[in-house]
């Protein structure tokens, strides 16, 4: 604290002695270069020496709560007691906050006597009511949550009232399919399981009788027959320690297992005829509105209610969706619109409820109140109207008005004022809507509007307040009337020619997300205007129509200059020219290694520029140098010569020094080593990448040059080197494949394509002694026995890349000893895969050479995280949440480097959340800082988490409210607020900061250091923050943008580092570790459970902070000997 | 001299000594302001220092000895055997028949306890015993595939954890499309049926990908290990190849076994994987469709463990850094007709 810690050390300094002046200067300076650990064992040491001195108190009391540590509260404490001046206000107020975080409501309300005794106002206890024990309706479930959550793929974590909502979702998606033969749903295996268990659950709790409890007294009591009979067992063996436990009825057997019924434990007690006594009371699930909106009396008789809800898919669909609502909006829609009539439109509500809100009896529209009256026009009810508005919105038009008014109120600023123009905002709706509505976007399981919240998430506004058209509107009129790539739609077609308004654009890009087929057109409109966003200087159109013809086959590359921006209009045609060079090339293996190498090259120029080794003024020169002896490629000596140059070309653009040895410059320069003052750090990063290339067998980039140095020698008469040839030699013998498990014509039988493997196979038969004395004494033929290390010097730079994007653990490539070598660039015959994403081929063949990756090298780092992901080891039982959201999650652990992090940065980060987490706790305490916390929260969360987290704040639950928000929320939320926040220490402390470096401490830096790369949002590898609200589950490719808008993993262990002092270098090993321990720990109940990625996340930090404390309380006890 | 981290591109074999060289060079690295630090520390460093190759790796070898019936032959002595690697005599440094302890060979051939009784009794967690018994790693397959049949193999491994040697150790790992470590190793039977009762069925599976987990997780572990994997057979989510795992098992030298739960001709290729897969690192195939032909699955493979040899043996000087051939010859005339099953060979571990 800067500024705080300065004023008070100067004001205090009158009143206290100055060796705690002293020591909180020398903590200062210490923390200032980074050492953390140090300036608190200074402070306690401090402290201990001095324990009345107030200054020395006060800065120890300060640092430990500027890092969040929990040992803020005893040293405020102690502060409190020995300061009698005027700053016992400030303290015991920090103190209240401090005691709702902790959960301590009665020390809360000591301290705020304290802080009123000390002439403190303002703040109020707020009235303690527990909201858990809130009078709610419940339904009975037989038998133990735990076991029916397995059996349901739940998460016992959840919390009850979830427990529902989350059996409906699952339902829905799961529990049934279609019918074979006829049109109806049947139950699927998912749901069957769950019916049986219900009815064996309501067996055996017969058997538990009234006490609900199963008891066997010994072996031999009846009791335990008609256990093991409901169980699907039976006794092998007489009593006694012979006695085993068999099975005799499978499905029930398989019941008893699957629900984690404790059979072992029952086993060892008739073996050792002791008591078996297993609780097995029925389990309370709290219901919405109670039993009775749900079940009309006749239903009621019928049976429980979790029979017949699992039976009905609609109404656990209309369950979801009420439960998706905040309270009170849900409640007031509940009591419009009867549940019948409610039920037939459940899908939608599903879909687009999320964001319904009702305050003060009107409906919250986007754009309001200037666009009230449009909504009302669309609608056919009036936003005043409430609920009534809202019944309307979910029936009007299949879903499509309720899945705009979704897509547009999920934004926020500039764009959605312009968007919700009421004439443009209705001009949009009709385009959108057109004349048949069927089917509506609410149809499929998953939501099929990506398209329309892509377009209104990302779309851009020039300074002239139009929506940003990348080139002109010419370039997209000529795309739609000339249609190069196939008619997108006869009607734009037609209308196109009329086009002078970037909203003409717009119109027809809102129309085309109604389409079920690919939206192609708004793909590159995103994909240019990405291109464009960071640039100082737009494209010329020239190179935007260029863009929009080869976007089919050339689009995945757009994200390298998205991720560059200094790259100029010449060098992405080049670019293009190459890419375009290689399709035409008819040589399949030179083609392979071409493309292989220049991508391999283009990929490293990438990463470089990433971690700033090649500076944004070097950055287009160096592309264009490495492309421009790529455009004329005939033979693979021309390609080995062009990899060579463009590696030197690289070394010299990043400052590598002329007389390095090329490999290990290139090293250090992609682990981002050079200059590394953490060289412990540095050399461990390294070190896992030289493993790596170990594993691989490679062969390094000096052997090679070495090599071909070598062969021109000969060529003009020199004696070939045996030692070079010998190490090339035996790398190739490496490479032999053992002796293969599968004959050649099982693999032939299963494996697909085998290009790879030809280029592997002519590896492996290279021999430099017999080519050379094959060519005689031909200058011009010998030059070219160097072409035969064009293919080595491919893999050995596609390794560069692999290594560099290596997940953590990298299994497969330590195992997979051909694993880069088998990266197929050619891929399936006759789908032309050269440049387009990378995709994972082969897994699940145990006929192949293991799993592959396909394509160019542009989607590596997410190719690679998604071969790795299923070597994760979940730490429990089940986990549910995998696909898309762990590769994801893998991706923001591998792309970004913190070697230019500074302790500065971890420490603001830091303070952001150590301010929003007291900004809450003082919304407990003051009307007014809630108001301001809450109209923040609403623009990153859903009304129902937001009404929740009110509701809890309310109650002085700060600690549960807590854990509703989000790492990214809580960020966000301070950065919003600190700004004009005067009372707040913490908050001018953040601004003072930011002034004394403008440079490091600002969003955009943050933003780059602890973003998070999105390539299917952004078209672009590069992090950044931008504090969207996460995206729900969508479908198709899309799915990955829900993963990507999950931007808070980086920001929370940014804040965990500075807590735990680790210093910045550090997290270049530790994020990737947490990484994979945070993804161990989800569990999951699906794939929107974000609160279950939240207690992994913190359960990751708690298992941090104890480790540290641990090291510090060993540090501690050893200075103390 | 080259430079430090191109040596280790090209062989494993300098490996260890250079990673001393880039601890040594962190202390003097920090006051460095050379372009490349690390390079030019590594490279510094390499230039004063001597640089000592040594390969202290020790090869465990685990064989069976049968009659022309497929008998086993138990008693024999390490005075009959002669172990060859690339046609190199080897000198056995122990020597274990089943599960007793093992016995330190000496120069003279004469042989000495390596573990006293007082090692055994003093419980697992001190580990002084570890190369006493088994450790077994039973690899059991939940997935979808194994839907039918999961009750009753987790019977049969129940059976099988139970009927152990007191000595030997068992860990109960389950897969999916994950692994799942049920119960990490252990001697008490108890905790292991707890484990494995407490499965969960169900998901795709990746069979190559969790045996290789497994088999990374046996390496750790000192001591004569077995994996056994209870699978019905297809695999639809590893990324890795049964070849590569494979290698990993040879070079660890952890036998495994397959019981394979489908019928041999109703997946041919798979049956023809483990069938080469346990052969070549001395381990068995069995097809067992029935509970009652699983439960003599394992029996043979508890036969297998309680009468196979360990030796371990540290390897004579040998250039070959690729696949080192291993055999083990009988050379008392008597056991001439008798078969040995051992692994063919192992490579040299390169890396770190």
């Amino acid at each position: 604290m800067t500024a705080f810690r300065s004023v008070l050390v100067i004001t205090l300094g009158m009143a206290a002695g100055a060796v705690g002046q002293d020591y909180a200067r020398r903590a200062q300076e210490l923390e200032y270069k980074g050492d953390a650990a140090q300036a608190r064992e200074l402070l306690m040491r401090a402290v201990q020496e001095n324990s009345n001195d107030v200054a020395a108190l006060r800065a120890y009391a300060e640092f430990l709560d500027e890092h969040r540590d929990p040992g803020a509260r005893a040293a405020y404490e102690r502060l409190l007691a020995a300061d009698h001046g005027g700053d016992r206000v400030n303290v015991a107020r920090r103190l209240v906050i401090l005691d709702l975080l902790a959960g301590d409501r009665a020390s809360a309300a000591q301290h705020l006597e304290a802080y009123r005794a000390a002439g403190g106002a303002g703040l109020s206890m707020p009235p303690a009511t527990n909201h858990k024990s809130a009078e709610r309706q419940t339904i009975s479930i037989p038998g133990p949550l735990r076991s029916f959550a397995r059996m349901a793929a739940l998460s016992p974590d959840l919390a009850p009232e979830d427990l529902l909502p989350a059996l409906a979702r699952n339902i829905v998606t799961n529990g049934y399919q279609a019918g074979s033969g006829n049109e109806g749903l049947e139950q699927t295996e998912y749901l069957k399981l769950i019916v049986r268990y219900l009815s064996q659950a309501r067996e055996l709790e017969k058997l538990a009788g009234a006490e609900h409890t199963i008891k066997i007294a010994t072996c031999e009591s009846e009791a335990t027959g008609e256990l093991l009979r409901v169980l699907g067992y039976r006794m092998r063996g007489g009593c006694g320690a012979d006695l085993v436990l068999e099975t005799v009825n499978a499905t029930r057997a398989f019941l008893t297992i699957d629900s984690g019924f404790p059979l072992a434990e029952l086993e060892q007690a008739l073996r050792t005829n002791r008591p078996f006594v297993y609780d097995y009371h029925p389990t309370q699930i709290p219901i919405l509105y109670g039993v009775d909106y749900w079940q009309s009396a006749r239903e009621k008789a019928t049976g429980e209610f979790i029979d017949y809800f699992i039976s009905d898919p609609p109404m656990c669909r209309l369950y979801l969706g009420l439960a998706k609502l905040d309270p009170i909006t849900a409640d007031a829609i509940r009591k419009t619109t009867p549940a019948p009539r409610l039920k037939a439109y459940a899908h939608v509500l599903d879909f687009f409820g999320g964001m319904f809100q009702i305050r003060d009896g009107k409906a919250v529209v986007p754009g309001s109140p200037r666009s009230d009256k449009a909504w009302a026009e669309l609608a056919g009810v009036g936003p005043d109207k409430g609920a009534a508005f809202f019944e309307k919105l979910i029936t009007r038009d299949d879903g499509w008005l309720a899945s705009y008014f979704d897509a547009l109120l999920r934004i926020n600023g500039p764009v959605r004022d312009y968007l919700t123009e009421p004439e443009r905002m209705k001009r949009f709706y009709a385009a959108i809507r057109g004349k048949v509505t069927s089917p509506g976007p609410a149809r499929p399981v998953f939501r099929s509007n990506t398209d329309m919240m892509l377009l209104t998430t990302r779309l851009r506004l020039d300074p002239n307040g139009k929506p940003h058209v990348p080139g002109n509107i010419q370039v997209w009129k000529d795309l739609f009337i000339t249609h190069p790539h196939g008619k997108y739609d006869g009607k734009l077609t037609k209308s196109a020619a009329g086009w002078k308004d970037p909203d003409d654009v717009l119109e027809a890009l809102f129309a085309l997300c109604r389409k079920a087929v690919e939206n192609e057109p708004l793909k590159m409109f995103m994909a240019v205007s990405d291109v464009e966003r960071r640039r100082s200087k737009p494209l010329e159109p020239g190179t935007v129509a260029r863009l929009i013809r080869d976007y089919r086959s050339l689009g995945a590359q757009y994200v390298i200059f998205g991720d560059v921006p200094s790259v100029s209009d010449q060098s992405i045609v080049m670019f293009l020219d190459v890419a375009q060079e290689t399709m035409q090339m008819r040589d399949q293996l030179l083609k392979s290694d071409t493309a292989g190498t220049v991508q391999a090259l283009v990929s490293i120029w990438e990463i470089l520029c990433r971690q700033g080794a090649i500076s944004a003024s070097d950055a287009d020169a160096t592309l264009a140098s490495i492309l421009s002896p790529f455009t004329k490629i005939r033979r693979e000596r021309e390609l080995f010569d062009a990899g060579r140059n463009g590696v030197n070309v690289i070394l010299k653009a990043a400052g590598a020094p002329a007389n390095a040895s090329p490999q290990d410059a290139m090293m250090d320069l992609i682990a981002g080593a050079v200059h590394a003052s953490d060289t412990e750090t540095a050399t461990q990063v390294v070190q896992d990448m030289v493993r790596i290339f170990e594993a691989q067998r490679l062969i390094s980039l000096g052997t090679l040059f070495d090599l071909a140095d070598n062969l021109e020698k000969v060529a003009a008469g020199a004696k070939l080197d045996p030692a070079l040839v010998k190490k090339l030699s035996s790398r190739i013998a490496e490479i032999q494949p053992p002796r293969a498990s599968l004959t050649t014509v099982e693999r032939n039988s299963l494996a697909f394509g085998y290009w790879a493997e030809k280029h592997i196979d002519n590896e492996r038969k290279v021999n430099i002694q017999a080519a050379i004395e094959k060519a005689g004494s031909d200058a011009e033929k010998l030059r070219d026995v160097r072409g035969l290390l064009a293919p080595f010097l491919r893999d050995t730079l596609v390794a560069f890349n692999y290594a560099h994007y290596a997940p953590p653990g990298a299994q497969v490539l330590q195992t997979n000893p051909v694993f880069v070598r088998s990266h197929d660039f050619l891929g399936l015959q006759g789908i032309a895969q050269t440049w387009k994403n990378t995709e994972l081929f082969g897994s699940g063949w145990p006929a192949n050479a293991g799993g592959r990756l396909v394509g160019s090298l542009v989607g590596l780092p997410y190719a690679l995280a998604e071969a790795e992901q299923n070597f994760l080891v979940p730490s429990r039982e089940q986990a549910l949440i995998w696909g898309d959201l762990v590769p994801q999650m893998l991706v923001t652990a591998t792309v970004p480097r913190w070697w230019h992090v500074t302790p500065s940065q971890l420490h603001w980060v830091n303070l952001h959340m150590a301010y929003g987490e007291a900004v809450l706790a003082q919304a407990a305490l003051d009307s007014k800082m809630r108001e301001n916390a809450l109209a923040v929260l609403e623009l990153h969360a859903p009304p129902a988490r937001v009404r929740k987290i009110q509701s809890l704040v309310e109650q002085g639950d700060v600690r549960e409210a807590l854990e509703n928000v989000t790492p990214a929320e809580m960020f966000a939320m301070a950065a919003h607020l600190c700004e004009n926040d005067a009372t707040s220490m913490l908050a001018a402390e953040i601004r003072q900061r930011a002034k004394e470096s403008p440079r490091e401490l600002n969003y955009a830096a943050i933003s780059r250091a602890f973003g998070t790369p999105k390539p299917t949002l952004t078209n672009s590898y590069a992090p950044e923050l931008l504090n969207i609200r996460t995206f729900p589950t969508l479908m198709g490719y899309s799915s990955r943008i829900m993963a990507e808008s999950w931007e808070s993993n980086l920001l929370y262990y940014a804040a965990l580092a500075d807590e735990i002092h680790i210093p910045p270098s550090q997290l270049n090993v530790m994020i990737p570790s947490w990484t994979q321990q945070t993804v161990e720990k989800i569990f999951a109940t699906h794939l929107e459970d974000w609160p279950a990625l939240l207690r992994s996340l913190r359960m990751v930090g708690d298992d941090a902070r104890q480790k540290a404390r641990r090291q510090l309380a060993g540090a501690a006890a050893g200075a103390g000997e | 001299m080259k430079p430090a981290r191109d040596q280790r591109v090209q062989r494993g074999v300098a490996v260890t000594v250079i990673r001393n060289f880039t601890m040594a060079g962190i202390a003097t690295a920090v006051c460095a302001a050379a372009f490349f630090p690390l390079a030019h520390q590594l490279k510094a460093q390499e230039e004063k220092r001597p640089v000592f190759r040594i390969k202290v790796d020790m090869v465990v070898l685990s064989f069976t000895v049968t009659d022309s019936k497929g008998r086993y032959i138990n008693g024999l002595k390490p005075k009959d055997f002669r172990i060859l690697e690339d046609g190199i005599p080897q000198k056995i440094a122990t020597f274990a028949e089943g599960n007793r302890p093992p016995l330190q060979v000496m120069e003279d051939g004469s042989t000495k306890p390596l573990v006293t009784e007082g090692d055994i009794k003093s419980g697992p967690e001190a580990r002084a015993d570890a190369f006493v018994g088994t450790n077994v790693f039973v690899l059991f397959d939940t997935s979808n595939y194994m839907y039918r049949g999961f009750v009753y193999a987790s019977d049969a491994i129940a059976d099988f954890v139970r009927g152990l040697d007191r000595a030997d150790s068992v860990a109960i790992y389950t897969y999916s499309r994950n692994l799942n470590r049920a119960a990490t190793l252990t001697r008490e039977r108890n905790d292991a049926i707890i484990g494995l009762r407490k499965a969960v069925a169900g998901d795709d599976s990746a069979l190559y990908n969790c045996l290789l987990l497994t088999l990374r997780d046996a390496a750790k572990v000192p001591g004569r290990k077995v994996v056994i994997v209870f699978s019905n057979g297809p695999d639809n989510a590893s990324m890795v190849a049964p070849d590569d795992v494979r290698a990993v098992a040879e070079d660890e030298g952890i036998p495994i076994y397959v019981i394979s739960t489908n019928e041999v001709n109703k997946d041919p290729i798979s049956s023809g994987v483990f069938r080469r897969i346990t052969q070549r690192t001395g381990g068995k195939s069995y097809f067992a469709k029935t509970w009652q032909k699983q439960v003599e699955a394992f029996e043979s493979i508890r036969e297998d463990l309680g009468n196979s040899y360990t030796i371990t043996y540290y390897p004579q000087p040998n250039p070959n850094e690729g696949f080192r051939k291993i055999s083990v010859e009988i050379v008392s005339d008597v056991a001439k007709k008798y078969r040995v099953r051992a692994r063919p060979g192992y490579r040299p571990r390169g890396g770190f």
